[in-house]
């Protein structure tokens, strides 16, 4: 068929791509929606509460957001499966570069480790803290460093995943993603090795909650997170309807 | 490559602008901390990196005069400069930790996460420069547009540490 | 374009500045070093100047268009000014 044939995209996707990537790549975005929810709003773990403050405060923490983090956390544990979703879909359309399945798969490796530190301590952390408020202060004030370390500390497994990502469309001869996106990806990189400092710093630019290793890390993340939205949506109509499936 | 090196200097200069705001809140413990650092070492580092610049941009002339074989040796010496810088900055960290300064000290936790960072990008850099020189060795290849976009991420990585150079061990 | 002669003119002017800092640098006096205005104003112009030839004549911004001048003249000029401003504060 040639481009000037009549039909030639299917009549129920909007400008070309398969109606089943057109529905995972709507469905990223709706996710990491209801995942801002839950992270901003319901449990506060985003923006984090402080490090620098002692186990009455957090005691105090986790009484004040009591119900809004059962919710949350709860409503996420169903949810979660929807993350390993968002990441084969990113996978999905590695897999369609020309350098190979491998990085694809690194993708999913290091995305799906990473979730365990990524979210789902904090989540069974604070789950258990909101759990019995009138445990032991001291182990509740555990719990809260526990969660807010892992969760803001991860590092590893998103930094592998975003190299072979980044390695992957720079080497890519299809041009499924443009080249700024892999450094964007190796941005992140950066930002999650500043991040080994929160393990160090209490307080201060370098802490969990710090300028440096906070903050300027999440502009660059939501930098990455709207390019990823947007590249996705790119990518899954500039696919053909009639492209063969992948292996 | 541009869209890398702005959003770069921009996202270091997000760090320059909060280690001087730190910097303001206790100005004179920065300033004692500042005088443990060693000059000699800084001022020889910055000229091993500038002079791996020279390297690779005379390396960018070779290639776009068509002699890509001197290019590889031009680039070689980038590399080298840097694996020098690298050794270098090793070398100091480790005087530095010896002598006690860790990242206890608010001007020392920042040294350490500025040069840290940078040193990852002179660590890019130097593959960079692998993938040009394979790029170069590769019969029929040889891509000049290449060769310039690793040449000015290189350039990058040597203008952060004038900055950095500037802010940490001169400026007081 | 450039060719080899600017490059090395470049290095060796960035060279000069470098060591001249040598003698600026707080590790270098005697005794406590001291806060200068005077002192830190050089040094930013001069970083300044090092910058601009680094991204002129390395990176060859000077033959590049007229957007990509401008960017590097502000990321440098917005750093620095900063710097100076929340330094005299």
């Amino acid at each position: 068929m040639s481009v000037l044939t009549p039909g030639r995209f299917s009549p129920t996707t909007a400008g070309g791509g398969k109606r089943d990537v057109g529905w995972m790549t709507w469905f990223f975005p709706a996710w990491y929606a209801v995942f801002g929810v839950i992270i901003c709003v319901l449990t506060r773990v985003t923006p984090p509460p402080r490090p620098d403050i002692t186990a009455a405060d957090k005691v105090a923490f986790f009484n004040q957001h009591h119900l809004t983090i059962q919710i949350g956390f709860t409503v996420l544990l169903i949810l979660l499966g929807g993350a390993a979703m968002t990441n084969g879909l990113v996978a999905y359309q590695m897999k369609r570069m020309s350098v190979g399945s491998v990085f694809a798969y690194g993708y999913i490796g290091g995305m799906g480790v990473g979730a365990l530190p990524g979210f789902l301590l904090v989540t069974v952390c604070f789950l258990t803290a909101a759990f019995r408020p009138d445990r032991d202060p001291q182990l509740i004030s555990l719990l809260y460093d526990v969660g807010m370390l892992s969760y803001n500390g991860s590092l590893g497994c998103f930094s592998a995943a975003y190299l072979v990502l980044a390695i992957a469309i720079l080497y890519d001869r299809n041009n499924i993603f443009p080249k700024w996106f892999a450094y964007v990806s190796i941005w992140q990189i950066i930002t999650e090795v500043i991040a080994t400092q929160m393990f160090v710093f209490p307080s201060g630019p370098f802490a969990w909650n710090g300028s440096i290793a906070f903050w300027w890390a999440v502009v660059v993340f939501s930098v990455w997170l709207v390019a990823l939205i947007m590249l996705l949506r790119k990518a899954a109509a500039a696919e053909s309807a009639d492209e063969p499936a992948l292996d | 490559m541009w869209v890398m090196v702005l959003g770069d200097l921009v996202i270091f200069g997000g760090y320059f602008i909060v280690f001087m705001i730190y910097r303001s809140m206790n100005p004179t413990a920065f300033l004692a901390a500042q005088q443990h650092l060693n000059i000699t070492i800084g001022v020889v580092n910055t000229v091993i990196l500038l002079t791996s610049s020279w390297f690779v941009a005379q390396a960018v002339l070779c290639v776009r005069g068509g002699d890509p074989d001197r290019a590889v040796r031009l680039l070689w010496g980038g590399a080298a400069s840097g694996v020098a810088f690298m050794v270098l900055k090793c070398y100091e960290w480790y005087r530095e930790i010896i002598a006690g300064q860790t990242n206890s000290d608010m001007f020392y936790s920042f040294y350490y996460v500025i040069t840290g960072v940078h040193l990852v990008h002179l660590l890019i850099g130097l593959i960079v420069l692998g993938v040009l020189v394979r790029e170069l060795r590769t019969p029929g290849r040889g891509r000049v547009w290449m060769i310039e976009s690793g040449a000015t991420y290189w350039h990058m990585v040597d203008l952060l540490w004038v900055i950095i150079f500037a802010l940490l061990y001169v400026m007081r | 374009m450039t060719n080899e002669r600017t490059i090395t003119w470049t290095w060796l002017a960035l060279v000069a500045i470098t060591l001249g800092s040598w003698w600026l640098a707080p590790a270098h006096s005697r005794g406590v070093a001291s806060a200068s205005i005077a002192v830190t104003c050089v040094v930013l112009g001069l970083a300044a100047i090092k910058a601009r030839l680094i991204i002129r004549n390395f990176m060859e911004v000077r033959s590049a268009p007229g957007w990509l001048k401008l960017a590097t003249d502000a990321w440098l000029g917005v750093l620095l000014a900063s710097v100076l401003v929340i330094y005299l504060i």
